[in-house]
């Protein structure tokens, strides 16, 4: 990767702003957020449930669509993009990986992983072999014939990263990876996070839990739709100081 | 609360929870109900019908006739008439009417040449087959005819009009029934009934004239011995109403094919709404189960739900078949100038109708409940999706093949729920077998209707009465078809509408990673002609062999072309395409998350 990409914002987002209409009266979900994520940067969002978190990651990935504010992303402006367009631009850009895993109940793993790069127009062999190769990277080569209901928690979700990861995207975004794992599971998670931020992966999680939040370089606080603080852990107070204070708001 | 309300309780609530499910299930199962209650009532209101007039009429059990030419001696007719007359005094014999003088002759209705036969009647009522006078009056001292009520109204004749015989013109008194013979135009020649003096005035224009005499025995039950021992004897009461159920035996019988295609239409959608039904209660499945309700419970409230639609179809499938059958009856020939009444419901029918329309609930049920109950409280309350089967070989070959990636999903995601795509198939199977019974219904009829009206009908009058039961049965085809093809199309509907919200995760996953709404909209509609294909394979060859079991003797065999058999095919994919894209573009509209929220 070089200087210049390092530089530049993958993510771009002023006065995002989303609204769920309820019983009337509009809650603001996500309320005016302004957000920039540089490439190669790993960004943590945390805050209490029901703050808007998940809401700003479907937002960053457009499976939400914003009542206002604007999105850019590779300096591309894509808040007004058409679902098609989102899908294509997803389908390069964006790896998700989601709390409740979303893989594909009728396709075996490596199926689900290689799904991605069968959309792109990648062949079928290169797809194979680098799904296999993420798989093994990923410590569930051998699950690559499984269905997804004879996985347990921690290879679903490590097939859902490989999945994520298969087109090289952009940008990671990951919805309470770990929330559906025991603890185990959890740190075998935590490991390969902190592999991805080692690699330079540009990667936004969202996440009640303050130790997969320590993966990041960068820690946001959200509360009520909006980002209350925004710390980077490599500088200022201590990251053990700021988990400490985020572990108190969780609670 | 003890267990029962507690089960009536839950099972109502389901039902008003969702009620417009409940309602198609109903709707379907009425379908059903009604067709199989038509079909076991219309023969029994056919002999109902012909009681009746045989009632009122003092209807015959046993005929004996005999025809000789106008110019044979008349000693010999003497002595035909007095070997009839004997019979009147036969053992077993308890009233006679006869021998009635009997003759063909040339006449004219409005200037269209028909042959009559002419049958003498004394003014004072005859002791057995006195005709039921249904408009103006009998016949008395003066000039004048009484015409068979068919040949009236093929004729459009009124008391008043008068009729040519033999060149003269003699006045109609009146319209009336009788068993002896069958309206006109399914007897022919059609019967008149002349006063003597009318028989004296037209003598020399007869060319073949008889007796008849008829009997009422003390047993009607020994007609057929009392036949057998006296070769005079030309018909028995029971031949006649055989004859005369002939028409609506048929239609008994098309409908009784239909009815048992409808009952497996019916099981095809009632599987699909039970199954998408449990698909959107395993959560709530797992929440009884969660809070001590045991599995047998569930099951029962399921059951209750069901049974309690499956009993009210009944019910409704009974009534309405009351109000559908006397106009479904006068269709016939025969009914149309007899008249139909409902059959009163008997008990044994409406055992035969419950039974059925349980047996329909059971059979879609008790798999797709007893599978929800069984699945692990823990999965029911985390998931709302059942799990595919595994990978089989066709899986593994479908995987393999070089399709592009919507089709390979479609086609593997239906292979994956085998299921779901058999029962998917199986309706539509039956759905496209009943359009197609129903079109070539319609085709059998016009074209019975065009050979009819060029070789079969004597004499214009006839032709007009033919062409006006054609009619009658091109509209019944018509509605059939309609009805036939509005089913079809619901079920194709219910089919799509349940099958686009089972595949909603699936569709919401590959659009996460970057599958657009057009392929995933693809992917299920490739799945979806998959099955249409394979029921159009069998559907349509199906539906000539349902036509020819309901067609009966009259209607023409229909053969399909290749080239007809090709163009049915991609009507119905086309048709069904069109159905399928409605659910499946929604579905695609909706929001990612929204469709990923149940997880």
């Amino acid at each position: 990767m070089d200087k210049e990409n390092l530089m530049s914002a993958v993510v771009q987002a002023e006065g995002l702003t989303r609204h769920f209409g309820g019983d009337g009266v509009p809650v603001r979900a996500v309320d005016g957020v302004d957000l920039t994520v540089e490439h190669g940067e790993a960004v943590s969002i945390m805050g209490p449930s029901g703050c808007g978190k998940s809401t700003l990651l479907h937002l960053l990935g457009g499976l939400e669509r914003p009542d206002a504010g604007t999105l850019t992303l590779d300096d591309q402006r894509v808040d007004g993009l058409s679902e098609a367009s989102w899908a294509k631009l997803r389908r390069r850009t964006i790896g998700f990986v989601f709390q409740a895993f979303h893989l594909v109940d009728e396709l075996t793993a490596i199926e689900n992983v290689e799904l991605p790069a069968l959309l792109t127009g990648t062949s079928r062999r290169a797809a194979r072999r680098r799904a296999m190769q993420l798989l093994e990277r990923l410590g569930v080569a051998d699950r690559a014939g499984y269905p997804p209901d004879r996985l347990s928690g921690g290879q679903l979700q490590r097939v859902a990263l490989a999945r994520a990861l298969i087109n090289e995207p952009l940008l990671v975004l990951a919805d309470e990876p770990t929330g559906n794992l025991d603890s185990h599971a959890t740190n075998e998670i935590l490991r390969l996070f902190a592999e991805l931020r080692d690699t330079q992966q540009t990667l936004v999680l969202v996440t009640h839990d303050p130790r997969v939040g320590a993966t990041a370089e960068r820690l946001m606080s959200m509360r009520d739709g909006t980002i209350v603080d925004d710390t980077r852990l490599d500088g200022g107070p201590s990251r053990q100081a700021v988990l400490k204070q985020l572990a108190g708001w969780e609670a | 609360m003890n267990s029962g309300r507690l089960i009536v309780g839950l099972a109502w609530r389901n039902l008003r929870h969702r009620p417009w499910q409940a309602l198609l299930l109903l709707f379907a199962l009425i379908l059903s109900t009604t067709a199989i209650t038509v079909a076991l009532t219309l023969t029994e209101t056919g002999d109902r019908a012909w009681d009746r007039v045989s009632q009122d009429t003092n209807g015959f059990h046993v005929a004996a006739s005999a025809e000789f030419p106008a110019d044979g001696s008349s000693a010999e007719r003497e002595r035909v008439r007095a070997d009839l007359a004997e019979l009147g005094s036969a053992p077993g014999v308890v009233a006679a009417a006869g021998p009635w003088q009997t003759a063909h002759v040339d006449g004219e209705i409005d200037g269209a040449p028909i042959r009559l036969k002419l049958q003498v009647r004394d003014a004072d009522p005859a002791a057995v087959d006195q005709p039921l006078v249904t408009a103006g009056r009998w016949l008395d001292g003066r000039q004048g005819v009484v015409l068979e009520d068919g040949l009236a109204a093929a004729a459009r004749l009124q008391p008043g009009d008068s009729i040519t015989i033999a060149g003269q013109h003699v006045p109609v008194r009146g319209t009336a029934l009788t068993v002896t013979v069958n309206p006109y135009p399914t007897e022919q020649p059609p019967t008149v009934w002349i006063s003597p003096a009318t028989l004296t005035r037209l003598a020399s224009a007869l060319d073949v004239i008889g007796y008849l005499i008829e009997l009422r025995l003390a047993d009607p039950e020994q007609a057929q011995s009392f036949a057998a021992a006296h070769p005079e004897v030309s018909g028995t009461w029971q031949e006649q109403k055989r004859e005369a159920a002939t028409d609506i035996q048929d239609l008994a019988g098309s409908l009784s094919a239909l009815a048992a295609f409808l009952v497996g239409l019916t099981i095809a959608t009632a599987a699909i709404l039970v199954a998408g039904r449990m698909a959107a209660q395993i959560r709530q499945v797992g929440t009884l189960k969660a809070i001590g309700v045991t599995p047998g419970q569930v099951t029962r409230v399921q059951l209750v739900e069901y049974l309690t639609v499956a009993c009210l179809a009944a019910a409704i499938g009974l009534a309405a078949s009351t109000l559908l059958t006397p106009p479904l009856a006068r269709l016939t020939r025969v009914l149309s100038v007899y008249g139909a009444q409902t059959a009163p419901v008997t008990w044994p029918r409406a055992a035969i109708v419950v039974a059925v329309a349980i047996s329909v609930v059971l059979l879609a049920t008790v798999r797709p409940a007893l599978r929800g109950v069984r699945r692990s409280t823990v999965h029911s309350l985390g998931s709302n999706t059942r799990r595919p089967h595994r990978a089989g070989r066709l899986i593994r070959a479908l995987a393999g093949l070089p399709l592009p990636l919507p089709i390979g999903l479609g086609l593997r995601g239906a292979a994956r729920r085998p299921g779901r795509f058999i029962a998917n198939t199986f309706g539509l199977t039956i759905g496209i077998a009943l359009v197609i019974a129903g079109l070539a219904l319609r085709a059998g009829v016009r074209s019975f209707g065009r050979q009819g009206l060029s070789l079969n009908d004597p004499d214009p009058i006839s032709l007009a009465a033919t062409t006006a039961n054609m009619d009658r049965l091109s509209t019944l085809g018509f509605t059939i078809a309609a009805f036939l093809i509005g089913l079809a199309v619901i079920n194709a509907i219910i089919t799509a509408v349940f099958s686009a919200q089972d595949s909603a995760r699936n569709h919401a996953i590959e659009r996460t990673l970057g599958a657009t709404p057009g392929q995933t909209v693809t992917a299920f509609l490739i799945a979806h002609l998959a099955a249409c294909l394979l029921a159009c394979a069998i559907g349509i060859p199906l539906g000539i062999a349902l036509y020819d079991a309901i067609r009966g003797l009259t209607l023409n065999p229909i053969e399909l072309t290749p080239l007809t058999y090709i163009a049915t095919t991609l009507a119905a994919l086309l048709l069904y395409a069109l159905i399928a894209l409605a659910p499946a573009r929604l579905l695609a509209r909706r929001p990612i998350t929204a469709q990923l929220a149940y997880e």
